[in-house]
């Protein structure tokens, strides 16, 4: 097989992920894969460039929440047949991040929309889901061995419960091993500052970059 | 000038002796406690004397079995008459509608017969219309205005039945199940807000949430397929009935991007310009003439997190810049959750009807 039919077959996997056709972006694989490529490298190189793309068209606007919708469909199209083939370890390339809705909070849309970009990024994903009490992020630390907290907050009363998760990890004697990171529509830097978080985002996108940075890589 | 007289000028645009107010929806629970202990009032409306009082239809008289939709349920959970599963959460104030959880009873329907199929209720018989006419009759005889509540017109209530990311999917795909759906609920909304309309209510409140803090939640060109064809039904039907009635709209986050097809189809009123998000004196200076703003008092900033001299200063700005010449309603721009104090409600009262004195 040829570079360039090589080049294609990456380009059409990352251009299908990328406007949301999960067949053509499950076709596409199965033939990278018949074809002989290796299961990370489309992982780096159509996977991860691909929902970069979704979400860098979402901060700036041409995509909505439904154009990301689609896009994280494909992109599990494909690493339904991707995934089984890579070893243990490998899946986690950047980091492994645990997230979720603080507690008494049950607006997950946005933590979604976040776990979503993440997956598609290189991370490993722990998704905790919504309503999530402090002591499950702190197990997440201290038994999962997560590097990343994530925590998300629709409402001014359930941010405040972001400040209680952060001393709880604090308590539990884990804050030191992971970075912590909040977002939501009423979570600001400043709040994040306050609560000694170790970083903010207001957008899906932006969280990605950060979670990124955090881990010690370009965004 | 009445409260009644006061709603309807200065939602008309024209200038009242001071800006109509409420508490927009409501008090959360622990906020109610705090008001009734510190009071010793047990209606906020009443005691702040609030220039609206709200309406609904009357209860149903179907019992609809949902559990074939729903499956099994953890306790505390109550299914309404849509059959939407509220369930209840770890919050402490696990019953006000913000801080529970839902159950979709759509979420794993296939078929456009699976949505023509599905038991809607009956919010569109008549006899459920009978004691919103004795309320409205009975509000005007205070002198108040009555609004009439046609909230989650119909992207909220289509999506909680099917899950929002489900119902999104759906009309990424041109999904059949959310047209039936979607033109299911119309059809009742459009016999309720002819209701409310014959019934004499002076306001009528749409409402779908399509605007995040950042924008849109779906395109431009997705909404006007999906849902601004439907609404704008909903909006000629009551119209139809009364041409004079006072069409609100209200979405959170920042719709800032349809605004003038608002307009095009009717709506007269904004609600609630997110201080957060929307500039309400930039919109006044842009669509002044044609809409009238309701709300603009921040419920993510200044009512949680300002003093009672933030809340002061923020109602004379907005009195002073999107009330010149009327079309201003002030209200906070959400519930008001817990944590707000309650002085700040205090202050907020007391300087909007202090403009009257």
């Amino acid at each position: 097989m040829n570079a360039e039919s090589t080049g294609s077959l990456i380009a059409v996997l990352r251009q299908a992920v990328i406007d949301g056709q999960a067949k053509e972006a499950a076709a596409a694989t199965e033939r990278a894969l018949a074809a002989g490529l290796a299961p990370r490298a489309l992982v780096d190189e159509a996977l991860i460039p691909a929902m970069d793309e979704a979400g860098r068209l979402f901060e700036c606007g041409e995509f909505f929440v439904p154009e990301l919708l689609v896009a994280a469909r494909a992109l599990k199209a494909s690493q339904a047949l991707i995934t089984p083939l890579l070893a243990g370890s490998a899946a986690a390339a950047f980091g492994r991040i645990a997230i979720g809705t603080v507690k008494g909070d049950m607006h997950d849309i946005g933590k979604n929309l976040v776990v979503a970009l993440l997956q598609g990024g290189g991370f490993e994903v722990i998704d905790l889901g919504a309503d999530v009490p402090p002591e499950r992020f702190v197990a997440a630390v201290a038994v999962d061995g997560a590097d990343i907290v994530g925590l998300s907050a629709l409402l001014t009363t359930t941010m405040l419960q972001m400040k209680a998760t952060v001393q709880a990890l604090e308590q539990a004697g884990v804050r030191g091993s992971a970075k912590v990171i909040v977002g939501g529509a009423p979570v600001t830097q400043r709040f994040a500052d306050e609560i000694g978080a170790d970083g903010f985002a207001d957008n899906a996108a932006a969280a990605v970059a950060l979670a990124r940075r955090l881990m010690g890589r370009t965004a | 000038m009445t409260s009644r007289e006061r709603v309807l000028t200065a939602m008309r645009r024209r200038q009242p002796d001071r800006p109509p107010f409420d508490l927009s929806f409501g008090f959360s629970t622990a906020q109610l406690e705090t008001f009734r202990s510190r009071t010793g009032a047990d209606d906020p409306y009443d005691y702040f004397e609030v220039d609206t009082r709200m309406v609904w239809p009357g209860p149903t008289r179907l019992t609809t079995d949902f559990s074939g939709y729903l499956g099994p349920l953890p306790p505390g959970t109550v299914v309404d008459e849509w059959g939407l599963a509220h369930v209840p959460t770890s919050s402490a104030e696990g019953d006000h509608a913000h801080l529970e959880g839902y159950r979709h009873p759509m979420l794993r329907l296939e078929s456009e017969a699976d949505a023509a199929g599905y038991p809607l209720p009956d919010i569109d018989a008549a006899y459920r219309y009978e004691p919103v006419r004795e309320a409205i009759e009975d509000i005007h005889r205070r002198n108040l205005a009555a609004m009439a509540m046609l909230e989650c017109t119909v992207f909220e209530r289509a999506w909680y039945l099917r899950s929002m990311e489900r119902l999104l999917l759906d009309f990424s795909d041109g999904n059949a199940l959310a047209t039936t759906l979607l033109d299911r609920i119309t059809e009742r909304r459009i016999a309720q807000a002819q209701h409310y309309a014959r019934c004499g209510a002076d306001v009528i409140a749409y409402g779908d949430d399509v605007g995040t803090q950042r924008g849109m939640l779906m395109s431009v060109q997705m909404w006007r397929t999906w849902l601004k064809p439907r609404l704008a039904r909903t909006i000629a039907a009551a119209r139809d009935v009364r041409p004079d009635v006072l069409v609100f709209y209200h979405s959170d986050g920042d719709v800032s991007a349809i605004i003038p097809d608002l307009i095009g189809i009717g709506v007269d009123i904004l609600n609630p310009i997110q201080p957060e998000c929307m500039d309400p004196v930039a919109l006044k200076r842009a669509y002044g003439e044609r809409l009238s703003f309701w709300g603009t008092i921040g419920t993510q900033s200044t009512f949680p997190f300002g003093s009672p001299d933030d809340v002061r200063r923020e109602v004379r700005s907005r009195i002073d810049t999107v009330g010149a010449g009327g079309g201003l309603f002030l209200a906070p721009t959400h519930v008001i959750e817990p944590e707000v104090p309650f002085e700040n409600i205090v202050a907020f009262v007391d300087t909007v009807k202090g403009e009257g004195r």
